[in-house]
């Protein structure tokens, strides 16, 4: 016996299971999409009574114009940290739709938790407030001393702190610089071409101080003369946070090693080719300290992977048994502008300009205009191409001895002959 | 008497004859038998001809392809020969790009003293 299947009826059935069906996909869809997350700057930490690590690791992916330097600002990382933990990716020209890691995840030093510590290997300087039961940490990265003139290591206080600073030029750094052609007058006055910036701290140690700079690129840089630098927003903030008298410690750990959550973590600054012998010894007794711990195994093969690298990050190399560690990285989202990001301004024909270069590659000269770009004070350049050339032109300058003046800096600090050039006159 | 001869003569003749036949048949079948030895001898030489020739073909063939495999193999070996240096070449415009990137960074790093 046949029977009749009335399709109208049928479909009327089936229609919302359908519609049903897509709608539940649709959200199946949503959910297995990687969430973006915006990224809320903030250098302060709570650190939990036995815990040594603090932050969380994040990725980004680049856009076209970015630089390293920028997007390590804007995060409130120094370049070091950024290029340290993206191996092989160019500071100046990085490849646009790069996905990147964000170093901002931090193994505290191995010190007393009071006060201001420095660790010069990692360039990043930590303030702790509180006491041994809850301690907050600010930290903020730096830049520090160069190996002809290193930051001091040990006990200091700050003696006393200054806003709009006068620097008063050393002896030392004043003959370097004659010699450069650059003669320096006896003291600075605030203002853009003071290398201390609006803030300075003075220490203890004679000639040491904690300041901000005229220079950003060079947070995170082995840089200065001994100094600590920073950031202009982080030295206000930290010039706010902190009282004379409070301790400084300075101390140098390439090696770190941290707990968090049952995990233990290692963080290296130092590449194999400049291992720091004594710290590297006390690392390893640390670590076949830790080994003995019961219920401890220790992953040696991801310890000699992160002393190879050495990307300036902490990774865990203990099992994750019942430890949680730190949290997963979480994925930001660029952001419409990077904080400091320096400015191009349009040039203008009536205004005088320099050409810095003229290079076959574009690679070459976008590199160079960006190192143009990020000088302290800023020298504004960009690039203009020319007949298959690469015209790289800094400016535009209010008049003729500002653009020489920018042709001296050129010459002086990046060994570059620039050429005037000069407005076009009105008839 | 005459007659006994004549007798005699014809019998012989036709013995004679009858062996003539005999000798005939006997010089058919061996001229046939030739024909045929003949006709077997002329089939194993175009057979061997036949063979000889599919032999040289069967040669010309595996020397052929001999000849083409060895083509190949020099073709392959360019090719990886090219590749080689392609790979060089990239290597050390990559080492150049590098070396120029890193020479950049050093004098960023020396423009950012004070």
């Amino acid at each position: 016996m046949c029977r009749v299947i009335d399709l109208s009826r049928l479909c009327s059935r089936l229609l919302p299971i359908a519609v049903f069906i897509v709608v539940v996909s649709l959200c199946g869809c949503a959910t297995t999409k990687s969430v973006r997350e915006e990224y809320q700057p903030s250098a302060e930490f709570s650190v939990a009574k036995g815990d040594d690590v603090i932050g969380r690791l994040a990725y980004i992916t680049l856009e076209k114009g970015d630089t390293l330097p920028d997007i390590a600002r804007h995060f409130g990382l120094g370049i070091n940290a950024v290029s340290a933990a993206n191996p092989g990716v160019d500071i100046w020209v990085p490849e646009a739709g790069k996905r990147i890691l964000l170093p901002l995840s931090f193994i505290l030093p191995d010190t007393p938790r009071k006060g201001i510590v420095i660790n010069l290997a990692a360039m990043r300087l930590f303030e702790f407030k509180g006491d041994i039961e809850s301690i907050e940490v600010f930290t903020y990265p730096v830049g520090v001393g160069t190996e002809e003139r290193p930051s001091p290591r040990g006990q200091m206080y700050v003696d006393h702190k200054v806003v709009r600073p006068t620097w008063h030029v050393p002896a030392s750094i004043a003959a370097d610089h004659l010699k450069k052609g650059d003669p320096l007058p006896a003291a600075v006055p605030p203002g853009p071409e003071n290398p201390l910036g609006e803030y300075a701290m003075y220490l203890s140690k004679p000639g040491y101080l904690v300041h901000g700079t005229n220079k950003p690129a060079s947070i995170g840089l082995r840089a200065t003369n001994g100094c600590i630098r920073l950031y202009p927003e982080d030295i206000k903030k930290l010039y706010a946070n902190t009282p004379v008298k409070i301790p400084v410690r300075m101390v140098n750990q390439p090696y770190l090693l941290g707990q968090h959550n049952g995990v233990v973590y290692l963080e290296v600054h130092a590449p194999p080719e400049d291992i720091d012998t004594i710290e590297f010894d006390r690392m390893y007794a640390r670590l076949k300290s830790i080994e003995k711990e019961p219920g401890r195994k220790l992953d040696w093969s991801r310890v000699k992977k992160v002393l190879a690298e050495a990307r300036g990050v902490p990774f865990p190399i203990s099992e994750i048994g019942n430890g949680r560690g730190i949290a997963e990285p979480v994925e930001f989202s660029h952001p419409t502008e990077l904080y400091g990001r320096p400015e191009v301004p349009e040039l203008k024909k009536d205004a005088w300009s320099v050409l810095a270069a003229d290079l076959p590659d574009e690679i070459d000269a976008v590199r160079l205009a960006a190192m143009i770009n990020h000088q302290g004070p800023q020298i504004p350049a960009r690039v203009l191409s020319n007949n298959g050339s690469y015209r790289v032109i800094a400016g535009p300058f209010r008049d003729a001895k500002e653009a020489r003046d920018a042709v001296k800096r050129l010459k002086i600090d990046l060994e570059i002959d620039g050429a005037l050039i000069e407005p076009v006159r009105k008839k | 008497m005459k007659k006994s001869l004549l007798m005699i003569l014809m019998m012989v003749v036709i013995a004679i004859t009858a062996m003539g036949c005999a000798t005939k048949g006997d010089l058919e079948k061996v001229q046939s038998q030739q024909m045929m030895t003949g006709a077997k001898a002329d089939q194993a030489a175009q057979d061997a001809q036949a063979a000889k020739a599919s032999a040289d073909a069967a040669t010309l063939k595996a020397e052929a392809a001999a000849a083409r495999a060895e083509n190949a193999l020099k073709m392959a070996e360019e090719r990886e020969r090219i590749a080689d240096e392609k790979a060089k070449m990239a290597d050390e415009k990559a080492m150049l790009a590098d070396e120029k990137a890193k020479k950049s960074d050093d004098t960023f790093q020396k423009s950012m003293r004070k």
